[in-house]
Formats: structure tokens, sequence, C-alpha cells
């Protein structure tokens, strides 16, 4: 890199900084690495489940950077339609894809999990159907953004569905509550025990620290890959 | 006042030009009947808990219907660069959106009235005393999905599928209004009355009313060239 540039453009700072998702990779890795270990060899086997409960360590932190990530989604939506910049389409964008990744990964071992505990891999229950719909909903999110060239509007269409989706989660939710709600034949979920013992709560909150980081991975580095995609576009154009 | 009366000028033309080409409606209601019919085939419509499943064939021909009424309203408006010229227009970019909201609601209103007494009949059902809850829950049902169809089917028209993508865009987004519409429908067929299906009524016109204000909030944003 020559430092020559003496007239440099004033996001040039910001461009020479070491990017976060460089920095954070590796140690990333590492902690997942120690949290698989933790999940499978340090937890203690939970009484009622067995073996199948150590999954739980993958997927509540999956299920809570998917929210993380479809918030972060609603909020640059909003800041998109308020200020018209782009860099504010390529957050949520980022964020979406990896949302979406991690919806999948909830949904993929959440099943893996029920057939053994509950007998079977699918029930409609509030938060097994408001995942799905949630999944469903920014699946349509990357279908609309793949179907409009134009990448002004493409950023306020997806804007749009992006904070209507959002929204849309707490209804579907009180929706399916109240209609399984309103069938006591349903099958009654085994919540697990309301106290999580101290040793199994640690290494869930590891979990949750080292999938945070994972994110943050993950959405920088996708922020990067869209830069360099609207630069080729530019060069394109 | 200057908000509302371009709004009934915009549904006022869509139904005059709806009068004279008959392009929507006809169709919007035949492809209902045909979703009732290969329904009908598919699921057991006698029996016990049949009002379940009769009231979830009623909303699957009420939105498939909708959405392809709707699709094809905004399609026509941007033939002949139509929505150019009512965005040019002094128009308010809510009153486009209430104007197009009244003309989507009237036709799908207009289909499922054709469709819901062939329906009854079909399937050998009688509401009796649950009539009143049928009607008041088509109506706050449809007004959901409405509004929520004519904001994502003024995007959808703008894309590469055109309207094609409309039901992929809005029936995710649809499925609380469709859990209470399908489960106060059912009460519904059971005989029962407004009170007993009142939360899901509740939740429908919440629903109708939060979607009205996203959709009037970001409705100038979907319009932008």
């Amino acid at each position: 890199m020559t430092q020559q540039r003496v007239a440099a453009p004033p996001e040039s700072p910001a461009a020479k900084r070491i990017p976060l998702w460089k920095i954070l990779a590796l140690p990333t890795v590492a902690l997942m690495g120690v949290l698989v270990y933790a999940a499978l060899a340090l937890a203690p086997e939970d009484a009622d489940q067995g073996p199948a409960q150590r999954i739980f360590y993958i997927h509540v932190p999956s299920a809570w950077i998917a929210f993380l990530a479809f918030a972060v989604v609603f909020v640059a939506s909003v800041a998109l339609l308020a200020t018209g910049k782009r860099k504010w389409d390529d957050r949520a964008v980022a964020s979406a894809e990896v949302g979406v990744v991690f919806t999948t990964v909830v949904m993929l071992t959440g099943p893996l999990w029920a057939r053994p505990v509950w007998g079977v891999y699918w029930e409609w229950d509030p938060k097994l159907t408001a995942v799905f719909i949630l999944w469903l909903i920014y699946m349509s999110y990357l279908a609309l953004r793949s179907y409009v060239p134009d990448p002004s509007r493409r950023a306020r269409f997806s804007a749009v569905l992006g904070i209507a989706g959002f929204l849309d989660v707490p209804i579907v939710y009180l929706a399916v509550r109240w209609w399984r709600g309103l069938h006591p034949e349903a099958v009654v979920l085994g919540k697990g025990g309301p106290q999580l013992p101290a040793s199994m709560l640690q290494i869930l909150l590891f979990g949750v620290f080292t999938f945070t980081l994972l994110y943050l991975v993950l959405f920088t580095l996708r922020l990067h890959v869209g830069r360099l995609r609207s630069a080729q576009e530019e060069v394109q154009a | 006042m200057s908000r509302l009366r371009p709004a009934l000028l915009i549904a006022a033309k869509d139904l005059r030009v709806e009068m004279r080409t008959k392009d929507i409606l006809p169709a919007v209601g035949l492809f209902a009947l045909l979703v009732v019919t290969v329904a009908s085939f598919a699921f057991p419509t006698s029996g016990p808990g049949r009002e379940g499943v009769a009231a979830g064939m009623l909303w699957m021909a009420f939105l498939f219907a909708g959405l392809l009424g709707m699709g094809r309203s905004f399609a026509l408006e941007s033939e002949e660069a139509c929505i150019a010229g009512l965005v040019a227009s002094p128009a308010p970019s809510e009153s486009i959106f209430i104007g197009k909201l009244l003309s989507n609601l009237v036709f799908t209103l207009a289909a499922e009235a054709a469709i819901l007494p062939a329906f009854l009949v079909l399937l050998q059902l009688n509401p009796g005393p649950g009539l009143p809850l049928l009607l008041v829950t088509s109506v706050a049902g449809t007004f959901g999905i409405v509004v929520v169809g004519t904001l994502l089917s003024a995007m959808a028209v703008n894309t590469r599928t055109r309207e094609a993508i409309l039901p992929i865009l809005a029936i995710p987004i649809s499925v609380p209004a469709l859990i209470a519409s399908v489960q106060a429908t059912q009460a519904a067929l059971e005989g029962k009355d407004i009170a007993a299906a009142a939360p899901w009524l509740f939740l429908l016109v919440g629903y109708g009313a939060m979607f009205l204000l996203v959709a009037l909030a970001t409705f100038p944003y979907v319009l932008e060239e």
C-alpha cells in the first residue's frame, strides 16, 4: 500500500482502518471451538433430556443473533428511508443475509432436539411458528432484492419490507399463541426447568457472547463484500 | 378534505375502468371459485371438524383471489405510465394509496360476495346465527389483507417479475390476519356469535390499523422514481 496520496478523499481514514472482521475472525473461530468443547464436554448432562439438550448451547445463541440481525435490518431500513443514504441499505442487506443464515440454523437445530425430547420434529408452537414465518419474511426480502435492478429503488422497496416484516413478527407470535391457546389438546411443550443451573447458564452466556462476535464478523465481512460489489457495479456502469 | 377527495376520485376512476374493461372482477371471482373447487377435492368436506377445513378453504380462496386482483390493479396502473401521471398530479401520495386501497377493497369484497353464497351451498354449510360474525370477519380480514397487498403490489409491479412476486411478499406478512380470519370464520360456521370471536376480531382490527399506518408512512418512498 503506497501512502503517497496527499489530497485524500474524506472517507480514506476509515478505509485505512483494519476492518473489524479481520481483527475478530480468528478469535471468533477459536471461541467457537471452545464453545463446542464446553457444550459437549463441560456442561452437565440434563437429567430429563440427556445429551440432546447440549444442542441448546448452539440453538439459543443462534436464535438470539437472528433476532438481533433482524432488529438491525429494521433500524437500518428506517434510517434508509429517513436519510436516503445508500450505506443504510448495505447494512440492512448484510444483516438480513446473516439473519437468514442464523434462522436456518435455529430451524435445523430445533427439530434435531425436538425429535428425541418431544417425539416429533415439528410442532406448531408459537415460537416455532413465529421463527418459521420470520424466515419466510426475510427469504421474501432477499427474493425481492434480486428482482429490482435499480439500486435506489431496491433500497427503498426492501426498506419498506424490512419495516413491515419486523413489525409483523410480534403479531404473528400473538396470533399463534391464541390459536394454540384455544386448543388445549395441543401438545404441552416441556419448558425445561425455569431456573438453569449456574454451570449451564455460564456456557449459554458464553455462547451468546461468541455468537455475537460471529455476527459482527459475518456482518462486517458481508458489508465489505457489498462495497466491492457496488464498486464493481460503478465500474461496469 | 383535500386528501380524501383525490382518493375518492382515484377509486372512482378504477371502478369506472373496471366497468368498461371488466379486466379484474370476472377473472378474480372465477379464480376464487376454482380454489374452492380444487380444495373441496383435496380436503374432507364432511364429518366432524369440517367447519375448520371449510374456513381454511374459504380464506385460501379469498387470499389468492385478492392477490390476483390487487396485482392486476397495479399492473394496469403501470401500463401506459398511468402511475407516473398520478404521481405528477397534485394528489398527495397518501391519497393515491387510499384511492387504490378503496378500489382494491371494493373489487375484493365484490368477488367475495359472489363466492360466499356459492361456497356455503357447495359445502352444505349453514352458519345460521353465525352469519353476522361471518360477514364482519370477511370485511375485517379482507381489510388487513388488502392494506398489505396494496402496499406490496405497488412494489411488485416495479420488479422484473411484475406482479408475479406479490404472493411471495404478501403471504408471509399476512399470516396473522389469516390465522385470525380462519379462526373467527370457523367459529361463525359453527353458528357462534360475534362475542365468541372477539379476540380474533380485535387482532384483525389492530393488524389492519397498524399496517395502514405503516403503509401511509412508507408509500411515498414506494412511488418515488
